[in-house]
């Protein structure tokens, strides 16, 4: 019997397990509260703001599409609603570009409010911390750039969320807040950025430098953009730049990163990470059926008339257009690349920027590479200089500085091994405005800075005419150079405001 | 001799005879002929009113000496005077004679009216059916063990009123299995019930073979002991248990073999090509189609014919002081789709022994091992852009294209829409195999303190482990090619650890009775997971075990994750004078997910119950043999909150710097210190009515649920705020549930040796939004990602939800001006799709097809759910036939939005019936039309359906026989699964569960309801069954 008394003790105890308080304790999980001790704490949460700009709803795919499509250089080859209402200019609120790149840019840039609020708590020198704190600041000037040129004024947010009511009811920032603030974060950028980085994808004081001439442009303040894009040049060799010599270079991932032109870029890595961190650009330039890297889906592709007009003389059309590809193991010209069979296949070079030279690639079709795109490069800095050189009635600057450019077009390079061309690469006389966005429309041709372009200088009843790269686009208007915010957010948050035309 | 044999009883045994012989009937009577040593006794069996009683047993006591009354009732028995008879029949209760001087018998069985009063099992305790104030359905084993399933949850399907049971994925092997009970009580926490075995909470379902009975508790006065975790219901599950006397071993086998029900009647290779050529040309392309020289059933490629097979044996018995059960079940199913199987192991053992007076020790322990064979299905478009889901692509691929290509690759899809892999080769190529481990072991110890008091202490420890491996081979063109080769493997091991604790105090006041209950439970569970991955392998051949030699690694990850709850209870019962019963319960639980400032629940419940029938004024109603009313009300949770949910939170993610892969983080959520469960507010009245000496069995119930403190997501915090995660809750929704339950047990005919029993259950759930966010719309998609839509379905206050949202079709466009109030998307001409152009606020229409016309659709949710199962015995025979329904719901079609959007193919209804100049006249718009997969009311169809779930036919060989071979009882069945289903719905079959780009085929929704898309097919089953009882 006594052994069973016992046996009843045991069983007693079973039940006599510890009360807990049940604080929860996650272990391996990361909050805010003691997380930023050093500068390198600092730095992991500058790596997050910026790994959110490579994301396929960033720069991968959503926004560099988008931005491609609403341009003149680029026309769309499928029939998928949110890409047609960018091709078009009939873009709904509720479009599914829109609904992916704004809220990633404003992930881009919580991280950085993070990191800048975070620092703040690093218990090291302002010295020591400051010109990592930095790189927070540009990345944050980054992503409100495109926001401000995208829909004009948005909610801008610059710390931590810790009342949410009063930031969840804000209204819109005007316009002009924004640039000055995006002024104020590049100006802090550029006081503590070092000359140079280890890699074009962190940015260096020049990086902070020629995106302040590139804001100071689009606002117009031409005295402010020359003095900016100026001293990047006059300090091209302290901040290592230069004009690639071959501009085949400029989209090869294998050689891009030794070149001294880029200024700011975006760090692929051919790698497939989680969330769609990765690019998909290739595939939607890429031609339907072409055995190099296993094909595109032809679906961002340009008008015949992009390569009509573009002189055969300037070294960059043959760099910038795919004009062959290898379709049911034949080698064809671009007059036959519908053998595929495919509906969206078109007769017509295609984008050659992002499928000649993609690199490594951890995806099928190119999707995952390794091809560290520039943001910002040496040439856009001299034809920033250049324009505002025109505005400001300097001739002579800009004749130096869109020359620069111009030459290099024609001094041939590695791509077929193309000689340097007899024609002419000067201009004389006056140089005009209108000279220096047509250069602008062909160096940076497909590399989504055209319709910021149309935007800024209000071409687009020019450029959307009958006479346009891509004929007439009827439903163009001027309300158009302001996409609509997202239609969902306005239900969230009742005081914002639609652009008007939306 | 032969005039004999007519008219003596059928069969009877006699002591001594050799039983292991083989004997002709004939010959039998030989060896009875020349048994001298005991006296011939007759008689007759008949029932209550003098019907005679065909095939009732008599049985000498404690012998296996036996025989069966003929078709007048009679029998005959040689016995002793000493010898007591042992008269039964199913449905009667038996009696026990000792045969003394009398040789002839009337015996009169009386139904067994008790029937009502078995012992129903309830949380933390049990009482006796009539005694229950809350609404509770019991399945018995018999109805849970009707034909054979994978998992005793699929039993549970038309069984009971209010509970509704589906298949996540159709008939995939090792589908989940997801149960509502009384609606959906939540909008984004888990509606799934609290399955609870053997007093185990949160316990993995035994194997059916296995469940002595299944109580479903559906009201507040039930499941409010379960407090935080009963809201949505709580199922019981309680095992066989071993039982005195001798032992018993029971062989249960079957067999079966599987097929689709139904395929889509597609075009076939030139009807594929003139329909891309119509597509073309209606789109001003003038490129020809290429067409390929194949013609390929792709469905008849993927699909075959399965088989399914489970065997089990258990072992049963024990002396008065310890009994045992165990029991070995061995389950493999092939699946209907090649390449897709599941295969499990179960152990379960039960042991129970009164150690002394006072203690009574008692062990359950389970094991169990499953091995799926798993199959890309239900696509979310993530893996490949078009999709890589088996179903769906071999319904949507090129019948054009053969298998392989002349140099041995797998074809793709390449000259129409997105470029995918070919269904056979995702079938066939694709390894994805899940290992699933469990093992459970729950002591208990009761122990009576005093005469009234005593005190049950359990402790169980659970283990889950599961293990998926996916590998997609390079010879996956699009999948994997690139990268030859990815491999995944994840791994999730969760350990919980229980102990209850409790007092039951019973006193006897004279006329009445009164239970006292009260206890105190801490539970804690940790899970932990991991997860790697890579690209590059040297070899297909090394599937997904060789992530060493990976040329390319993925970013690997592991977490843990920890829950504790500990909770206290009481229940008090009162029965005064058999005529009023009074339960009321009260638990409080604190849960470390709890946010916070809210880490304490408290649910109370009570309830009363009146036997009207006990009164004096219906005491001796012949009509009405039980009556009895029940009120409830009570309040229960719904944890709803994930661990570390409510803290704020970074989120780790991948960067690169320089080249390198470095780690880096973002903002993820908030904290959220005021986060609180969910908690259903549940008022039930029910009525059980017996009629006819019970023959007549009526349940009734009516609930009303209000659900408030709704966790919601998402809409409340603009994007702008920058946190990675979308879902950040707030406890702003409310949602109502009301309904009533009927549930109706006849006893059609009893006469002789035929009985015909019916039983019947009706339900109908009206689901209601009341409150949220700001009660704006929610919107949210169930569309694969590459049919690039935001917005399928809505949650609207004052509707049910998960309604259809989208443009309301009218028809196709004849050219000229619109139609009044219609429009066409933008760029729309004769023979696209015509919408209507809903007015705005000032009522002003746009004559434009935008955002603004989107409405509601359709309406998922049935109307109601029946179930009719009829049982039948004949003599040695019984034919159960079971019907099933869903009245009412809709179904959004998604397949045919990607079969219709021309890049694809399609059915040949769609193609014959597109519009046309020479076919105007049809509400099918023309091919290669501008609609671009819109989500519009042309492709809702009505959901309804009445399926004949199973009929099964058992032969019980007769006793004499049996017993000859050494045996109890053999028994022979044959039954069919899914043999006809009534439905108008268009696609593969009307039981649905889709959830879009954000689901998978292992989650549930509350919200995403009745979309149809790549779900594997459900499958017709014929299966052969065999039950040796020895």
């Amino acid at each position: 019997m006594k052994s069973y008394n016992y046996l009843v003790l045991i069983l007693v105890g079973f039940a006599l397990v510890a009360c807990s308080d049940l604080k929860e304790e996650p272990i391996g999980l990361l909050g805010p509260d003691g997380f930023f001790e050093t500068t390198a704490d600092i730095q992991t949460a500058i790596d997050g703001a910026m790994t959110h700009a490579i994301n396929e709803k960033f720069w991968g795919r959503k926004l560099s599409i988008a931005l491609m499509l609403r341009s003149d250089m680029v026309n769309l080859q499928s029939t998928q609603t949110r890409r047609v209402e960018m091709n078009d200019m009939t873009t709904l609120a509720s479009n599914g570009m829109i609904s992916e790149f704004w809220p990633k840019t404003y992930q881009g840039i919580a991280a950085a409010n993070q990191a800048i609020a975070g620092a703040e708590e690093v218990n090291v020198d302002a010295a020591d911390k400051n010109p990592v704190t930095a790189q927070a600041y540009f990345i944050r000037a980054f992503y409100y750039f495109h926001l401000v040129r995208q829909f004009g004024g948005v909610p801008y947010v610059d710390a931590p969320i810790i009342d949410a009511a009063a930031i969840g009811s804000v209204s819109r920032t005007p316009a002009a807040e924004v640039y000055a603030k995006i002024i104020a974060d590049l100006e802090f950028a550029k006081e503590w950025l070092p000359d140079t980085q280890s890699s074009r994808a962190i940015p260096a004081k020049s990086a902070a430098s020629a995106y302040l001439a590139l804001v100071h442009l689009t606002m117009e303040n031409w005295q402010a953009a020359f003095t900016e894009a100026k001293e990047v040049i006059d300090n091209a060799a302290t901040y290592d730049l230069a004009l690639d010599p071959d501009y085949q270079t400029l989209f090869d991932a294998n050689k891009i990163d030794a070149s001294k032109e880029p200024i700011f870029a975006l760090d692929y890595n051919n790698f497939e990470a989680p969330n769609n961190g990765y690019d998909q650009i290739a595939p939607m330039t890429g031609i339907r059926g072409d055995a190099l890297n296993g094909g595109g889906w032809s679906v961002a592709v340009p008008t015949l008339a992009v390569f009509d007009t573009w002189d055969a003389e300037d070294y960059r059309r043959a760099v910038s257009m795919q004009t062959e590809a290898t379709i049911n193991d034949t080698i064809v010209d671009y007059t036959q690349f519908d053998k595929s069979g495919h509906e969206h296949a078109a007769n017509q070079p295609y984008i050659a920027k992002y499928i000649r030279f993609p690199g490594d690639f951890a995806r099928g079709n190119a999707r995952a590479t390794s091809h560290n795109y520039s943001m910002i490069r040496y040439a856009e800095v001299l034809l920033i200089a250049a324009e505002a050189a025109v505005e400001l009635g300097d001739n002579a600057s800009a004749i130096t500085y869109i020359n620069q450019v111009r030459a290099r077009a024609r001094s041939g390079g590695s791509w077929k091994n193309t000689p340097a061309s007899a024609a002419p690469a000067d201009i004389s006389g006056t140089v005009t405005v209108t000279d220096v966005l047509e250069e602008r429309r062909l160096e940076l041709a497909f590399e989504c800075k055209r319709w910021y372009d149309i935007a800024r200088r209000k071409i687009g009843s020019t450029v959307f005419s009958a006479s346009g790269l891509e004929g007439e686009k009827p439903n163009f208007t001027d309300d158009d150079y302001l996409m609509p915010l997202p239609e969902d957010e306005l239900e969230r948050n009742g005081n914002l405001t639609q652009n008007p035309g939306y | 001799m032969y005039n004999n044999f007519n008219k003596k009883p059928l069969i009877s045994l006699i002591k001594g005879a050799p039983n292991w012989q083989l004997l002709s009937f004939l010959s039998f009577f030989l060896f009875l002929s020349f048994n001298t040593s005991a006296q011939s006794i007759s008689g007759t069996i008949v029932d209550a009113t003098n019907n005679p009683l065909i095939g009732a047993a008599i049985v000498i006591q404690s012998t296996n000496v036996g025989t069966v009354t003929d078709i007048d009732g009679k029998f005959e028995i040689a016995a002793t005077p000493e010898d007591i008879l042992v008269f039964s029949y199913i449905g009667y209760k038996p009696q026990e004679i000792q045969v003394g001087a009398n040789r002839n018998f009337t015996i009169t069985l009386l139904e067994d009216s008790e029937i009502l009063d078995e012992i129903v099992v309830v949380g933390y305790g049990s009482q006796k059916k009539s005694d229950i104030t809350g609404a509770v359905s019991t399945i018995k084993a018999e109805d849970l063990t009707a034909f054979p399933v994978l998992d005793a949850a699929q039993a549970l399907q038309g069984r009971a009123a209010g509970v509704v049971v589906q298949s996540n994925n159709g008939g995939e092997p090792g589908a989940p299995i997801n149960i509502k009970i009384r609606g959906n009580t939540s909008i984004s926490a888990n509606s799934s019930p609290l399955i609870v075995v053997d007093g185990f909470v949160g316990a993995t379902m035994p194997q059916a073979n296995d469940i002595a009975s299944m109580e479903v508790l559906k009201d507040a006065s039930a499941t409010a002991i379960y407090g935080s975790r009963g809201s949505n219901g709580v199922i019981l599950v309680t095992t066989k248990k071993g039982k005195d006397g001798k032992l018993t071993v029971e062989l249960n086998s079957a067999y079966g073999v599987q097929n689709t029900t139904n395929k889509l009647d597609l075009l076939n290779a030139d009807e594929f090509a003139d329909y891309q050529n119509q597509i073309r040309a209606n789109q001003g392309n003038t490129t020809a189609y290429p067409q390929g020289e194949a013609d390929t059933d792709w469905q008849d490629e993927i699909y075959r014919s399965g088989n399914t097979q489970n065997h089990q044996l258990s072992f049963a018995g024990g002396t008065d002081k310890v009994n045992f059960y165990a029991s070995g079940n061995y389950f493999d199913q092939q699946g209907i789709v090649v390449n897709s199987g599941f295969k499990r192991g179960t152990f379960l053992t039960n042991l129970d022994a009164q150690a002394t007076d006072k203690l009574k020790l008692g062990l359950n322990l389970f094991g169990s091992r499953g091995t799926k064979d798993g199959l890309a299905t239900q696509s979310d478009g993530s893996v490949t852009v078009g999709g890589d889901d088996v179903i769906s692509l071999a319904m949507r691929f090129a019948p054009d294209k053969s298998i392989q290509d002349a140099e041995g690759n797998f074809t793709t899809n390449d000259a129409i829409g997105d470029e995918v892999d070919n269904p056979y080769a995702v079938a066939t190529e694709r390894i994805d195999e899940t290992i699933s481990d469990n093992f459970r072991a729950n002591v208990y110890g009761e122990y009576d303190l005093l005469k009234n008091l005593s005190f049950r202490t359990t402790f169980g420890v659970s283990s889950e482990n599961e293990m998926r491996g996916i590998y997609q081979p390079s010879t996956l063109i699009i999948t994997s090619s690139a990268v030859d080769g990815r491999a995944r493997v994840t791994n999730a091991k969760r350990t919980t650890l229980l102990s209850e604790n409790y007092l039951t105090y019973s006193a006897d006041l004279g006329k009445s009775n009164l239970t006292l209950l009260g206890g105190y439970s801490y539970q804690k569970s940790d899970t932990k997971a991991f997860a790697a991955a890579g690209t590059g392998f040297l070899s297909d051949n090394f599937s997904y075990h060789a992530l060493g030699t990976a040329t390319g690694l993925l970013q690997p990850a592991s977490s843990l994750s920890e829950v504790e709850i500990q909770s206290q209870f009481g229940r008090v019962n009162f029965d005064i004078d058999n005529r009023f019963l009074i339960t009321a319960t009260v638990r409080r639980d604190g849960a470390s997910n709890f946010a916070e400032n809210n880490k304490y629940a408290i649910f109370p419940s009570a309830a009363i119950g009146w036997k009207v029938s006990n009164e004096q004024f219906l005491k001796n109603s012949n009509a009405i043999s039980s009556l009895k009313f029940r009120v409830s009300y009570g309040v229960t949770g719904n944890p709803s909150i994930s661990p570390y949910q409510s803290l704020a939170r970074f989120a780790s993610l991948y960067a690169s710097r320089n080249g390198e892969t470095v780690f880096a983080i973002t903002p993820d959520q908030p904290a959220n210190p005021d986060l609180k469960w969910e908690s259903s507010y549940q008022t039930n009245f029910g009525i059980d009515l017996g009629l006819v000496e019970n023959r007549v069995n009526l349940t009734f119930d009516y609930y009303n649920i209000d659900t408030k403190d709704l966790i919601l997501g998402d809409n409340g915090v603009p994007e702008y705020f920058g946190y990675q995660n979308a879902e950040i809750l707030t406890n702003l929704g409310e949602i109502n549930n009301k309904g009533f339950e009927i549930s109706l047990i006849t006893r059609n005919a009893v006469k002789g040796d035929f009985r015909w029993d019916t039983q019947l259950n009706f339900s109908k759930n009206q689901n209601q939004v009341v409150a949220l966010i700001n009660d704006a719309d929610f919107f949210g998609n169930a569309a694969p990602s590459y049919f690039s839509h935001d917005r399928s379905y809505v949650l609207r206050v004052g509707e049910e939800v998960g309604l259809f949202w989208g443009y309301d079709y009218a028809g196709v466009y004849q050219g000229g001006d619109f139609p009044e109030g219609t429009a066409t998307l933008e760029g729309g001409v004769a023979g696209d799709p015509l919408f209507y152009d809903i007015p705005d606020e000032m009522n002003v229409r746009d004559s434009l097809i935008t955002e603004a016309d989107r409405t509601i659709i359709g309406n998922p949710n049935p109307d109601f759910t029946y179930g009719i199962n009829n049982t039948i015995y004949f003599k040695n025979f019984d034919l159960n036939i079971f019907f099933q329904g869903s009245q009412g719901g809709d179904i959004f079609n998604m397949t045919n939005v990607q079969l219709n959007n021309g890049d694809s193919n399609t059915t040949k209804d769609h193609f014959n019936s597109a519009w046309t100049e020479s076919n105007m006249n049809t509400e099918t718009p023309r091919v290669g039309n501008n609609s671009n997969r819109e989500i519009s009311s042309r492709f809702v169809e009505d959901g309804s359906y009445l399926r004949l779930k199973n009929v099964a036919l058992g032969y019980n060989l007769s006793p004499d026989f049996a017993s000859k071979i050494n045996v109890q009882n053999i028994r022979l069945s044959v039954s069919a699964q899914n043999l006809l289903t009534f439905t108008n719905y268009s696609g593969l079959d009307p039981e649905v569960n889709y959830f879009g780009a954000a689901g998978d085929n292992n989650t549930s929704s509350n919200t995403v309801q009745g979309f149809d898309f790549g779900n594997y097919p459900t499958v017709r089953s014929i299966i052969f069954g065999l039950n040796v009882k020895f």
